[in-house]
């Protein structure tokens, strides 16, 4: 119903359907600030003179309020705020606290519950910034502190409110690929009650888990699932079931569509627009009964791909005996159709029609789950070990295929060159991983899926002689190591060494495989009946494209990249777009399901309320001076920004309001000055600006620190909770990012007073907002190459790359940056 | 051990030209497997070359014959999985420690034809003679001049001759 | 007609003048003029890369600047000169900080590299300049399937991120010339591993135990012949099998031939002509298969 709702007109033109609500937006009216001093519990009152800072912002234009308590954020110290924007007619805020993170969420939020627009509201904190840090020189410190009061109450005066919106969000998802991954994120999704659609590129749902018989370490059969939970009084804790008895095809709200590629994504978060071609099956799988009589007439027999080719198949196949759905298909590139036509007169349900066509289908979804999984690597490039030279030499995939007893040789290992058992076979591990010339990662499941085999093999067969050839065994999870244990004690052989090449000898029809057991260091040579590579896991086919189609990126391996390893596993840095399984990186079982929950609960959180609520802390575009240039629509980390056509031939910068982040990187960027921030405007910063030099009070010269809000500001705080001590000449103005600097705001710095100016931003490659630190870093050298051109030394501008931890290096810069200007002497400006 | 601090040697190593590789060794042993010497002689073995290298063990590398008794196959380095450069590794091995008056003989002889003739293998009278006979012609003059400025300016006729001088 | 400076370089000229003469006629029978290189050195092979390799570099850049004043490319015989001046070429031409360095040296000699010109080895001038079809044209007397053990030697092929010369794992272009002349490229086992030569002088045993697998590797697949391409490697394998005799009392009798020698005879220049009597290991069976 969501999916109908969602493609409806309303939402279709941008920002159409979504509603405006929060506090109205009056025209602008007098501010009346109303400054509220913490002296947290006493404690810094013994360091700043109160006295003297409450006198001091009594003095200050459109203060109209000034009280003084233990706290603010919370309790009786709230109240005061609430009262005096409920009767003091008080319209904006101004808080010296401490936690300031946590203060600014709690009284924005009793602010706007009192009425007046939260983004009203400047937090400062006299503590950590001020009070601990200058605790030696007490008189300086207070004068900084006036300083730091000036700044904050002449922003508040420029405060404007800010609304907050709501976007659409239609409450259905798309999820790319029936493998375990998405099988399981369809489930979690569907039974959560959204609308699913679950695509998938074969004809057969299982993806590469269903050719691998058993999985690690439960030894369960690969295409075991866990069955739905629609009816939640039936779910126990058997549930797990095979797919064909899982019910999974009955889960309400789940389109289940095979054959089926995305081709197109229109749109964006929480209401996309995807095309999804659906390729013909020939067979309508609501009629096929699986009875089997179409493959014994059908005279196109072709090698089993399903199977490593061991066997071979017909044109209209199955994938035996265990699939969804239980119908069969037709290999269109090698089916004769109209020419043989024996499948459809002998189909007793009338359920294979030769004349399907290639369908297009549109869904409308609020997000996408990619579940595109991995794939074995090809490695015939090895030439080395010769693979698709001599039979004999397998995979680990081909392997598994014979390992199933429903599979090609029935569980039986056999050599291919003469279908006789294996009597002696070796595995060789990391082939086209751990190798720069052709995978440099870790597959990371290779060394337990040998050890699996390995055992498989012995339990069957125990008079087969195992070998493993590995450079390291790396059994990091859970039981893995019992698995290595059971698999020494069932008799299997371990050289550590890497093989140099795999050798036939015709005479035997042997393969000897040359190895150094280093341990030894004896050069060995393995004579073996089968030699099973363990290749690389790689990305799926068609990944590079999907990713192109999606818009997100692609790690340096080629599989999706997350937005953040440890924060945000399965999002992409597109919002609505997830990922999960073995599309981010190869996985075993267990860990696949667990990254496809979490992706499954990232895409219900996003989508639940059906719609999105945001704070417009956006930037905004003056057209009037935007022009053509492709700057901030190439530099913004989001790709919120398009250039949409003004209808005179020119172009102009468009912010999409739902995916802008606020970080002020294309503000930075723009070399005209025809982008601001909603929430922090050139004359908020300059305004600040000239504050904090208002007032000097120490013998030092005065050094302005632009700072991030994240990890720059969270060294200021840790410098100040580490009790580090700086000289309270340098005064820190936070922005979002170091990214919304701009060479001018630079100079404008040493123009207001500055003898020298810090920027303190993320790590280059740990920017929160991606590219911001690494921005601010370029403007930092460019304004140096500008100071030098005016004749004054470059050596007055530096960048800080700082995390909270570095508390120490933010006061030792400081430190370094006073005695550094205070050496190069004053600074005369002409 | 003798001391030394491993870190240095391997910095001296990858600071050489032909050695900047080898800390990318994660001894999977494919080089000594693929070895043609390694397979002939115990002596050899290039996997444990490195490994004494990382470990700092600078005598034993440098002083020991091992070195000296890679065949400069290249069969080690085409199949190593990290890339390292095995045989150039060998290379600046050696060349460390012709530095450090290590120099088996034949080098010396080596050395000796090149400053003197600009060539390795002299041709001798018999053979010019020879030469003549099946009508191929007479042979240029080597550059054995230019030959002795390079070696000049890279310091090599010091290296190899700092005990006897040079052998002219 | 493609002209070239002939690199002979050390062995070829002083050791094995028969090596020279065959490759001189042949390449001249089919239009390739040779220019002999006034001034030109040793390559600065192995044995000198292992006493400097900064210094090698700066030798095989002189004589490729050579090569670069008389504006003609380098064809090389010997698979040792190939390599050195190749890597050399390659590395000078990729690297420009290395580049600098060694022109800092060169300008002692009066120097300078400035990479404009290529090094090739004759089996590249065989493919690429003449063609395996014009070439198949030319042979006036094939070799009659006689069953050769193509050996290139290491250097032809190895490091092959620099030599750029053929697939290191599976060679198809020396087996290609082979088959051209009319001969059979048998498979033998190892065909593609060391013959140990650089280890002669130094380790002899060592070296001998090397050469002597791949002569009983090509004996036991039955080849008529080891066919070389380096003068080191022939030494290795022709000398080498006196050797074998001495040490290892065994004989094989296992001709070997450049490659450049069964080129000349298959386009029709008579054995007399060629200086065979340099061959320590005789050919006259090969000879008689050929007819």
């Amino acid at each position: 119903m969501t999916a109908r709702k969602g493609s409806s007109k309303k939402s279709k033109g941008k920002g159409k359907g979504r509603k405006r609500r929060g506090a109205k937006v009056k025209a602008m009216e007098e501010a009346k600030v109303g400054v509220f001093l913490s002296d947290c519990g006493g404690q810094i009152a013994k360091i700043l003179d109160f006295e003297a800072l409450t006198n001091f912002v009594k003095t200050v234009q459109g203060v109209t309020f000034v009280a003084r308590a233990n706290e603010f954020w919370r309790g009786e110290g709230l109240k005061i705020i609430v009262d005096a924007v409920k009767t003091k007619k008080v319209n904006r805020v101004v808080v010296a606290e401490a936690v300031p993170k946590i203060s600014e969420v709690a009284i924005a939020k009793a602010v706007e519950e009192a009425g007046l627009n939260p983004h009203l509201v400047e937090v400062l904190d006299l503590k950590d910034h001020c009070a601990l840090p200058h605790r030696d020189t007490p008189k300086e410190a207070t004068e900084k502190a006036k300083a730091m009061l000036l700044a904050a109450i002449e922003k508040a005066r420029l405060l404007e409110p800010i609304e907050k919106t709501e976007f659409p969000a239609v409450k259905s998802v798309l999820v790319i690929g029936g493998g375990i991954a998405g099988m399981q994120a369809a489930e979690d999704l569907a039974d959560m009650g959204f609308q699913v659609h679950l695509i998938e590129k074969e004809p057969f749902l299982g993806g590469l888990a269903a050719k691998a018989v058993r999985f690690f370490p439960t030894d369960d059969c690969a295409i075991c699932i866990q069955s739905p939970a629609t009816d939640l009084k039936t779910v126990t804790q058997t549930s797990r079931k095979c797919v064909y008895r899982s019910g999974f095809s009955e889960i309400p709200n789940l389109n289940i569509l095979t054959n089926a590629k995305v081709v197109k994504v229109e749109g964006g978060p929480g209401n996309f627009k995807v095309t999804v071609e659906r390729k013909p099956r020939y067979v309508d799988e609501k009629k096929c009964v699986a009875c089997d009589l179409c493959t014994s007439v059908c005279p196109v027999e072709v090698p089993d791909e399903y199977n490593a080719k061991l066997t071979k198949r017909k044109a209209i196949y199955i994938n035996k005996p265990l699939v969804y759905p239980p119908a069969y298909a037709i290999d269109a590139k090698v089916c004769k159709f109209h020419e043989c036509a024996k499948c459809v007169e002998v189909c007793p349900t009338k359920a294979v029609n030769l004349d399907q066509k290639t369908e297009h289908v549109t869904l409308n979804v609020g997000g996408i789950i990619v579940a595109t999984g991995f794939r074995e690597y090809d490695p015939s490039v090895i030439k080395e070990y010769h693979y698709g030279e001599y039979p004999d030499v397998i995979t680990h995939l081909e392997l598994a295929r014979m390992l199933d007893a429903f599979g090609p040789t029935n569980g039986v290992p056999v050599r291919p060159s003469d279908r006789k058992p294996a009597k002696r076979i070796v595995f060789v591990q990391c082939v086209g991983s751990r190798d720069r010339r052709w995978n440099p990662y870790c597959s990371s499941i290779c060394c337990m899926i040998s050890l699996k085999h390995a055992t498989l093999i012995k339990e069957a067969y125990p008079d087969t002689d195992v070998t493993i050839c590995y450079i390291d065994i790396r059994t990091t999870g859970r039981e893995h190591e019992y698995y290595y244990e059971r698999a020494r004690e069932m008799g299997v052989k371990f050289v550590k060494g890497r093989p140099s090449e795999i050798i036939h000898d015709p005479a035997t029809n042997t393969l000897i495989v040359e190895v150094e057991d280093e341990l030894l260091r004896r050069l060995m040579e393995l004579e073996a009946d089968l030699v099973v590579l363990a290749a690389a896991m790689v990305p799926s086919e068609d990944t590079k494209e999907l990713a192109q189609i999606l818009g997100v990126e692609l790690d340096q391996d080629g599989f999706f990249k997350e937005y953040n390893a440890k924060l945000r596993p399965t999002e992409t840095k597109r919002r609505g777009i997830f990922i999960c399984g073995g599309a981010v990186f190869p996985k075993d079982a267990p860990t696949t399901s667990l990254h496809a929950h979490s992706a499954a609960v990232k895409a219900a959180k996003f989508l639940m309320n059906g719609k999105i609520t945001k704070d417009l802390k956006v930037a905004v575009v003056n057209e009037d001076y935007c022009g053509n240039c492709q700057f901030c629509p190439v530099t913004c980390p989001y790709g919120a920004i398009t250039l949409e056509p003004k209808g005179d031939g020119h172009f102009v910068a468009k912010v999409s309001e739902l995916i802008c982040e606020g970080c002020g990187v294309c503000v930075g960027t723009c070399p005209v000055g025809a982008i601001e921030l909603r929430h922090l405007k050139p004359s908020q910063i300059s305004a600040q600006m000239k504050a904090l030099l208002s007032v000097n009070g120490t013998s030092k010269p005065l050094v302005l620190a632009f700072s991030c809000s994240e990890c720059g500001h969270a060294a200021v705080d840790s410098s100040g909770m580490a009790m580090m001590s700086y000289p309270a000449n340098v005064r820190v103005l936070r922005v979002p990012c170091t990214g919304v600097i701009q060479v001018q705001h630079i100079l404008e710095a040493f123009k207001a007073g500055a003898q020298g100016v810090m920027v303190v931003g993320c790590k280059p490659d740990g920017c929160h907002y991606e590219v911001g630190s690494q921005k601010a870093q370029k403007k930092v050298e460019m304004a140096k190459m500008l100071l030098q051109a005016y004749g004054i030394e470059p050596e007055r501008l530096e960048m800080f790359n700082l995390v909270f931890i570095e508390g120490d290096k933010f006061a030792e810069a400081a430190k370094a940056m006073t005695e550094r200007v205070e050496r190069l002497g004053l600074l005369q400006l002409a | 051990m003798s001391g030394e601090k491993p870190l240095d040697f391997t910095k001296e190593i990858t600071s050489k030209l032909g050695g900047e590789t080898i800390a990318r060794c994660y001894q999977c042993g494919t080089c000594a497997s693929t070895c043609p010497v390694t397979r002939t002689t115990e002596r050899y073995n290039p996997r444990q070359i490195i490994r004494l290298a990382l470990l700092g063990q600078r005598d034993e590398v440098l002083k020991g014959d091992s070195i000296w008794l890679c065949a400069s196959c290249y069969n080690c380095q085409e199949r190593c999985p990290q890339k390292v450069e095995i045989a150039d590794v060998i290379y600046a091995l050696r060349n460390i420690a012709i530095r450090e008056g290590n120099i088996p003989a034949i080098y010396t002889e080596f050395a000796n034809g090149l400053m003197s003739e600009g060539r390795l293998a002299p041709i001798s009278k018999f053979l010019e003679k020879k030469r003549a006979d099946y009508g191929l012609p007479p042979l240029k003059p080597t550059g054995v001049e230019a030959i002795k400025k390079i070696l000049a300016a890279t310091g090599f006729d010091k290296i190899m001759f700092k005990k006897e001088g040079t052998p002219q | 007609m493609t002209s070239y400076a002939l690199f002979l370089g050390c062995t070829i000229p002083a050791r094995q003048p028969h090596y020279e003469l065959a490759a001189r006629k042949a390449l001249t029978r089919l239009g390739i003029q040779l220019v002999d290189m006034e001034g030109a050195t040793c390559c600065a092979p192995p044995p000198l890369q292992s006493i400097d390799l900064e210094t090698s570099l700066a030798i095989a850049a002189y004589n490729i600047c050579l090569a670069e004043e008389a504006d003609l490319n380098i064809v090389t015989l010997c698979t040792g000169c190939f390599e050195s001046l190749t890597i050399a070429n390659r590395l000078l031409k990729e690297k420009p900080e290395l580049r600098e360095k060694v022109n800092k040296i060169l300008a002692n000699a009066g120097k300078e590299f400035r990479g404009t010109k290529e090094v090739r080895h004759y089996l590249q001038v065989l493919m690429d300049d003449i063609g395996i079809d014009r070439l198949k044209q030319s042979i006036v007397k094939p070799l009659n399937n006689l069953k050769v053990a193509a050996f290139s030697g290491c250097h032809l092929l190895r490091p092959s991120e620099l030599l750029r010369f053929d697939d290191p794992e599976r060679p198809r272009i020396f087996d290609t010339l082979i088959e051209a002349l009319g001969a059979k490229s048998i498979p033998y086992k190892n065909k593609l591993r060391c013959c140990g030569g650089l280890l002669r002088g130094y380790a002899d045993d060592v070296a001998l135990a090397i050469a002597r697998d791949k002569i009983v590797n090509a004996y036991n697949a039955g080849a008529d012949c080891i066919s070389t391409l380096c003068p080191f490697c022939f030494l290795t394998l022709d000398l080498g099998q006196m050797l074998i005799k001495a040490t290892y009392k065994e004989e094989y009798n296992m001709p070997i031939i450049h490659y450049a020698e069964l080129l000349s005879l298959s386009l029709g220049v008579e054995p007399k002509e060629l200086a065979l009597d340099f061959h320590k290991v005789k050919i006259d069976r090969v000879l008689e298969k050929i007819g």
